[in-house]
């Protein structure tokens, strides 16, 4: 049946359609530039979702738990595959975003056989002295979404992951208007948390939330679900930058 | 799943882990062909060359008052020939362990560099930090691995590892020798051709030294510590000695519960100048 070539395009889209639907309840995530490296958050209620890759590379992702995994673990094999035979200097996102991730999820998800992943990850990169940042959105089927450009190599200020196109064109829209990369860690938590908010309560038929709206659901979802924050920390006094934030650094965020 | 992810272990698709787990860097080094296999060792075969038994270096580790401290000298050697006067052998592989090395230095550095990695990628694939227990048996893992060179008469290393026990509140020192075996220091660990002396001295400054060596402090290690290498350098002439005017002192660096701490080259030469000669 699928030697036929429209059975085979009606296949991969009805697979589309329903990783979509499987993906769209997903707690959007939300990378930053701020003064001192990268903050990534979520709120979530079951599991972890922002995951050390190497020195300088942390993803987050919503999607199967399973399958998740088999592509952080994936990633960080080619990772530290890579900065052990060469040069930790040598992993960079990039790479392991265009040779590594992007053909094998497009692989994974054209035949139809097999199963697909089930997963959307955003990749960040905190960049060397003298660099910017990267961010790197990588869906299913392979697609790869950044703003940075046609060889990934110029950067910008944020990332953001969200269950619908609609939720992450929000976002991306209101972190956009404003300038973060000077912002403390605080500061950055705070805006972070608000483009969080704004993706969650984004509908794809619906007017955008109000501003009110935003401000009550916050404290709600901050009452009922865990706050998870990471940052890539560019003083970090050693090569691996990445470092979970604790309860400490996060207080004063529902200020 | 073929192409890119062939070879890790985690082809897609498969998703099965494999036998050694796959939280083993080591072993997947191996998978991928990265990790060079040692000669396998066959009972009633003798060696092609006898094991070679001296490891040119001196190096030492005690436990003081503020955790443990690790030093080593700086010369490289070949047979009679000074390869290197600014050799680092004292490694640090995370930020509570260190690891002083005595031996051939690919090995040496290249099991340091495996060490180093395979804590990075246990914290990062198990979203936890690798066990006290673990890591020191890693070591031990890599120099049983490497045992095929030491019995051809190349490859032998015999180092010392120092980290910090965060659950009990305590630095950790063990030893090794070339087949693996670790022995946990009560208070000093020492390898090395210049190792005798160094040992003697530490003995002598524990037993009847004003103090027990767990009890000074860190200024006192340090000049310990210097004035121990320096002894070393004086009959071995595999220990290289300080050249004050080339700028080249012993590495000495510390493991606390804070971490790692690395003296200056300002520090060394300032008490060298006026505590040793």
């Amino acid at each position: 049946m699928t030697e036929e070539p429209y059975r085979w395009v009606e296949a991969i889209s009805n697979r589309r359609e329903y990783i979509e639907h499987q993906l769209a309840g997903g707690s959007p995530i939300v990378a930053l530039t701020y003064a001192e490296g990268i903050l990534f958050l979520t709120l979530s209620r079951e599991r972890q979702k922002i995951f050390e890759i190497y020195d300088r590379i942390t993803m987050g992702a919503i999607g199967h738990p399973g399958d998740i995994e088999r592509l952080r673990m994936a990633a960080i094999e080619v990772a530290s595959t890579e900065g052990f035979t060469r040069s930790t200097q040598d992993v960079s996102l990039r790479r392991l975003a265009t040779f590594s991730l992007s053909p094998a999820l497009k692989a994974a998800f054209e035949q139809i056989y097999g199963p697909p992943y089930l997963a959307r990850m955003l990749f960040a990169e905190l960049g060397r002295e003298g660099e910017g940042n990267l961010f790197v959105r990588i869906d299913f089927d392979g697609t790869m979404h950044t703003s940075g450009g046609p060889h990934l190599r110029s950067f910008e200020a944020y990332g953001v992951l969200a269950g619908t196109a609609a939720q992450s064109a929000a976002m991306e829209r209101h972190l956009a208007a404003g300038q973060h990369s000077g912002k403390t860690l605080k500061d950055a938590l705070r805006t972070a948390l608000d483009a969080w908010t704004l993706g969650h309560l984004t509908r794809d038929d619906g007017a955008p939330p109000t501003p009110e709206a935003i401000a009550s659901a916050k404290k709600e979802q901050l009452r009922d679900a865990v706050l998870e924050a990471a940052v890539l920390d560019r003083h970090a006094r050693h090569p691996a930058t990445y470092r979970p934030l604790s309860q400490d650094d996060l207080g004063g965020i529902d200020d | 799943m073929e192409g890119i992810f062939r070879g890790t272990g985690l082809e897609i698709g498969s998703g099965a882990p494999t036998a050694s787990g796959p939280a083993d860097f080591a072993a997947l080094l191996k998978r991928q062909g990265l990790y060079p296999g040692s000669p396998p060792v066959q009972a009633g075969q003798p060696a092609p060359c006898r094991p070679e038994e001296t490891h040119a270096t001196t190096i030492l580790a005690f436990k003081f008052a503020g955790g443990v401290l690790m030093a080593g000298d700086r010369r490289a050697t070949a047979g009679n020939t000074v390869v290197y006067d600014r050799a680092d052998k004292v490694l640090e592989i995370d930020r509570h362990s260190l690891m002083a090395i005595a031996g051939v230095p690919a090995t040496a550095w290249e099991m340091a560099r495996v060490l180093e990695h395979s804590f990075q990628f246990y914290r990062r694939t198990q979203l936890q930090e690798m066990s006290l227990d673990g890591k020191v048996r890693a070591l031990s893992k890599l120099l049983r691995d490497n045992f095929g060179f030491v019995m051809q008469g190349v490859g032998i290393v015999v180092p010392i590892f120092a980290t910090y026990d965060t659950a009990a509140a305590a630095a950790r020192l063990y030893f090794y020798d070339a087949m693996g075996a670790q022995f946990e220091a009560a208070d000093y660990a020492v390898s090395g051709s210049g190792s005798p002396a160094v040992r003697s001295i530490l003995y002598y400054a524990n037993t009847w030294g004003p103090t027990p060596l767990r009890e000074v402090s860190r200024e006192q290690a340090v000049i310990l510590a210097l004035r121990a290498l320096d002894t070393a350098a004086e009959t071995d002439t595999a220990t290289g000695g300080v050249d004050r005017r080339g700028r080249v002192y012993p590495v000495v660096k510390i493991v606390s519960g804070e971490g790692i701490t690395t003296l200056s080259e300002e520090d060394l030469a300032a008490t060298f100048k006026t505590e040793v000669r």
